[in-house]
Order: structure tokens, then C-alpha cells, then sequence
């Protein structure tokens, strides 16, 4: 499933050129057809046309094959499970179900940049504005699906390390390092999102005026005209005389 | 200009101090920090950019407080990790620096085209549509420095950016950030890198123990770091 990840390649093809809203309400639109009519005719078109749709994205064969490969694996497992049982139609329309969503997901992520993502993300969570900053929720989704391939990859380390240290058949010795290193790469994710600035201006949009100092402050509006020093040789202003209490004290 | 003011940071949990309290003020265009590990140089990389407060004391860049305008700060200060794996948030190069860039920009096409010239500048136009797992370390490095320059900062504070690259990169990503026409920061391991600047500090148990000439630095850093050994073998 990672190689469906980021195997997004900038070209010219219908589903490039169509903007995001229309993939996203599409993906939606199928899943949400897909799981609600049981009709194994409909499910078998509806999979051709997604299987079409992904191939004229032109993604990546290799990464392609592989990603899809596994989901055709899980939706043969699926299909063998139902026929076992006797349901043959609900196994057709189970894996024309599975690969139809599956190609759909992934013609959208090879034809969507991250960028136009995470532009996407952000506007939808302009109302949760009160909440999070909209960009902070778009850059939570950059980040998870950064997080998914380093995970793996951390894990796949942790296997071979306990393997060199003659400990593969513990799952100790491979879970444990794998989860503090990756609790280390969030660390040092976050240390880096705080280096680069990134998402901390609608924080700090909030935060700062409470955070205004003396220093900081501007300067004053002067609501009466500064008081010039009398010259010596000017008249002294008149002497307001002092009131009945003033001259008791 | 950066201004250290009697800056002292301790260990969260232990209050061991990590850095004891240091006056120092950094106009120079060229500046090594060096130390053995743990000695408290990446600790006070990280004052100047915000990634570390002091509890004590203050560090001011331009006049900038760390502690009340960190993201001002952190606009003018970029900061460039050891591994740049780290660093990399977008899953490729271009969609990178166009992160950066977010803040700055926000039509995406001028935010793209913007990116795509700060990698032409580093030259790594070709890299960038190619996902950030399959450059190589100096390659990433080249694209962290870019995510970093493209928000235009006035200082580069770079930590140990070297030490993961294989001769061949480690003079490449010298020779670029000797290049920039701003300060830079550069704590190093690399003594040659150190020299070359224009001030070295030392940094040593947590204070800055020489600061001035690169070369009487070098010096200084190596009678500390065998004479220690020697002690250590004659105990």
C-alpha cells in the first residue's frame, strides 16, 4: 500500500487538469455507489471505469502494478471467502467493490499534487477555523501521509537490526525500537515544522496580541497636540485659582 | 546582528545546565561553532532560532526577542538539521519548498514557479518532481537548503550539515553555504570548514571557552580534546 503513496507525477491527462473538489466528491461518489448497490453488473462497470480512469492518468507502472497487486490479492481473499460460503454474486460485487475504490484512490493521488492537497484540505477546514488554524489541519494531513512510509521504513530497519543481533523471532526487539524511533522522527518532525515556520502563522496570528510588551507597543496616539515648553520670555499661563478644599489642605 | 545576554538553558527534567550563562554578540558573516558531542554547541545553534528558550537571559536577533517573537525570529533565521530526512515534510522535492513557501505565497502557481527557481538556483531543477525517498543524502541536503533560502532568511544557522555526506557532497554543501550572501552559522565537527570562517567559537562543558581567531580555535579545541584523552589514559 505505501508504493500508492506519492507516485504523483505532473502531467497533462484529463483527471490532472480537473480540479480537486470534482476527484475528491468522485471518490466519494463512487465509494458511496459502490457500497450501496449490491448489483454485480454495476460493480463490474463501475471497476472497468475506474481501472480506465486510473490507467489514463499514465501513473507509474512499476509502483502501479505493485500498489494494485496487493489490493487485487486482499479482494481475491475477499472473493474466495464468499464463494466458500456459497454467496457468489456478493463475491463479485465485494471485489469489484475493493479494486474499483482502490483504482479510484489511487488515479486521484497519482493525478493530485500534495500541494493542491493540502490547498484543498485547508479550504475545506476554513470552517473549523475556531478550532485549528485551517492550514495547521492541512499541513496534520501532510504530515500523517508523510509519517505512513517512514514508519514502515523504520520498522523494516528494526527487523533486519534484531535479525543482525540474532533476535528476529522477537517481537520485543523489533517493536520496541521501532516505536521510540518513531516517536524520535515526530520529534525531530516537529523540531523541523518549528524551524521552518510552517503553520505557526496562524498560531501566532492568534497568540501574539496578548503577547504585546511595553517594547512592542506602538506609539501612543497623541489625542491632544504635544505641550510646547513656554519660551522665557512668554507670558506664564494664567494660575487657575485654587478651589475651597485645596486651600484647606 | 545576533546578541546573546547572559543566555543559559538547563535540562528540562534534571535542571542539569546544558548551557551555562553566555554574553556574546555575532555580527560576523562567518561563524564555526565547534565541541566535542554533548558539549552544548547544537544547544546554542538552536537559542538563535528559537528552538531553544533560555531560561535565563535573553538572545535577541535584530532586536528580535526569541522568546516573545519566535516566528519573527524564525523568518529571518533559517535552520538546516543534521539529517535532512527530518526536514523533508512534502513527498516531493518541488512540493517542498513550495511548503516553505505557503507563508509567503499564496497563488499556487507563482508559489510552484517560485519553488522550482530556488531549486534551479541549488541545481537541482531535475530532482524536482522525484520523491524525496529516492535523492540521495546530498541531494536532500541540497533540497533542506533549499526549503530553508527559499523563505529568503537573513541568517543560516546550520548544524553538523555535513556530517551524514560523503566527501564528495561535504565539499559541495561547504562551498554552498561558504557561498551565501548572508551569515552563517555552522556548527561543525569538520575543523578545515572551521577554519575557514571568519570566527570560531569553542565550546566546551557547556561554555563558550575561545572565541576569535578559527585557527587559534582549532588549536585551543584539539589541546582540549587530546589533552582530556591523555588525562583520561594516565588516570
Amino acid at each position: 500500500m505505501i508504493s500508492l503513496l506519492g507516485i504523483y507525477r505532473p502531467k497533462r491527462t484529463a483527471l490532472h487538469l480537473a480540479p480537486v473538489w470534482f476527484k475528491m466528491l468522485l471518490l466519494v461518489g463512487v465509494s458511496i455507489t459502490s457500497v450501496l448497490v449490491s448489483d454485480p453488473v454495476t460493480s463490474i462497470g463501475i471497476t472497468a471505469a475506474c481501472l480506465l480512469l486510473l490507467a489514463s492518468t499514465l501513473p507509474p507502472l512499476k509502483a502501479t502494478l505493485k500498489g494494485m497487486g496487493a489490493i487485487i490479492l486482499i479482494a481475491a481473499f475477499t472473493t474466495v471467502f464468499q464463494v466458500l460460503r456459497g454467496e457468489y454474486i456478493r463475491a463479485l460485487d465485494l471485489a469489484g467493490d475493493i479494486v474499483s475504490v482502490a483504482a479510484l484512490a489511487l488515479a486521484v493521488s497519482s493525478s493530485t499534487s500534495m500541494g493542491a492537497m493540502l490547498d484543498f484540505v485547508t479550504t475545506l477546514a476554513r470552517p473549523l477555523r475556531w478550532l485549528l488554524p485551517p492550514e495547521s489541519i492541512g499541513v496534520m494531513v501532510s504530515l500523517t501521509l508523510r509519517a505512513i512510509p517512514e514508519a514502515a521504513q523504520i520498522l523494516t530497519e528494526s527487523r533486519v537490526a534484531a535479525r543482525a543481533r540474532g533476535m528476529d523471532r522477537s517481537p520485543r526487539a523489533i517493536l520496541i525500537p521501532s516505536a521510540s524511533r518513531t516517536v524520535g522522527f515526530a520529534l525531530q518532525l516537529g523540531q523541523a515544522l518549528h524551524a521552518r515556520g510552517i503553520a505557526e502563522h496562524g498560531r501566532a496570528a492568534r497568540i501574539e496580541p496578548r503577547q504585546v510588551t511595553e517594547d512592542d507597543a506602538p506609539p501612543p496616539v497623541l489625542a491632544e497636540p504635544p505641550v510646547r515648553e513656554a519660551p522665557r520670555d512668554e507670558e506664564p499661563a494664567p494660575v487657575r485659582p485654587a478651589s475651597r478644599r485645596e486651600r484647606r489642605r | 546582528m545576533i546578541e546573546f545576554k547572559d543566555a543559559a538553558v538547563v535540562a528540562p527534567d534534571s535542571g542539569v545546565p546544558i548551557l551555562e550563562p553566555t554574553t556574546l554578540t555575532l555580527t560576523e558573516d562567518r561563524i564555526s561553532i565547534i565541541g566535542a558531542n554533548g558539549s552544548g554547541k547544537s544547544t546554542l545553534a538552536r537559542l538563535i532560532n528559537g528552538l531553544v528558550l533560555p531560561v535565563e537571559g535573553s538572545v535577541e536577533v535584530d532586536g528580535l526577542d526569541t522568546q516573545k517573537h519566535g516566528a519573527q525570529v524564525r523568518r529571518k533565521v533559517g535552520y538546516l538539521f543534521t539529517d535532512p530526512s527530518a526536514q523533508l515534510i512534502m513527498p516531493t522535492a518541488v512540493e517542498d519548498v513550495a511548503l516553505s513557501l505557503r507563508r509567503l505565497i499564496k497563488n499556487r502557481a507563482e508559489r510552484e514557479e517560485a519553488a522550482m527557481s530556488a531549486l534551479r538556483e541549488i541545481g537541482l531543477a531535475a530532482k524536482a518532481d522525484v520523491s524525496v525517498n529516492a535523492l540521495s543524502g546530498g541531494q536532500r541536503q541540497l533540497l533542506a537548503l533549499a526549503g530553508v533560502l527559499a523563505c529568503t532568511p537573513s541568517i543560516v544557522v546550520a548544524d553538523e550539515p555535513t556530517t551524514l555526506l560523503d566527501l564528495r557532497w561535504r565539499a559541495h554543501v561547504g562551498a554552498l553555504l561558504r557561498s551565501l550572501p548572508l551569515q552563517v552559522i555552522e556548527v561543525t565537527h569538520d575543523l578545515d570548514s572551521a577554519s575557514r570562517a571568519e570566527r570560531t567559537l569553542v565550546v566546551d562543558l557547556g561554555r563558550v571557552v575561545f572565541d576569535g581567531d578559527p585557527k587559534e580555535a582549532v588549536a585551543v579545541y584539539r589541546d582540549l580534546m587530546f589533552g582530556r584523552a591523555s588525562q583520561g589514559a594516565t588516570a
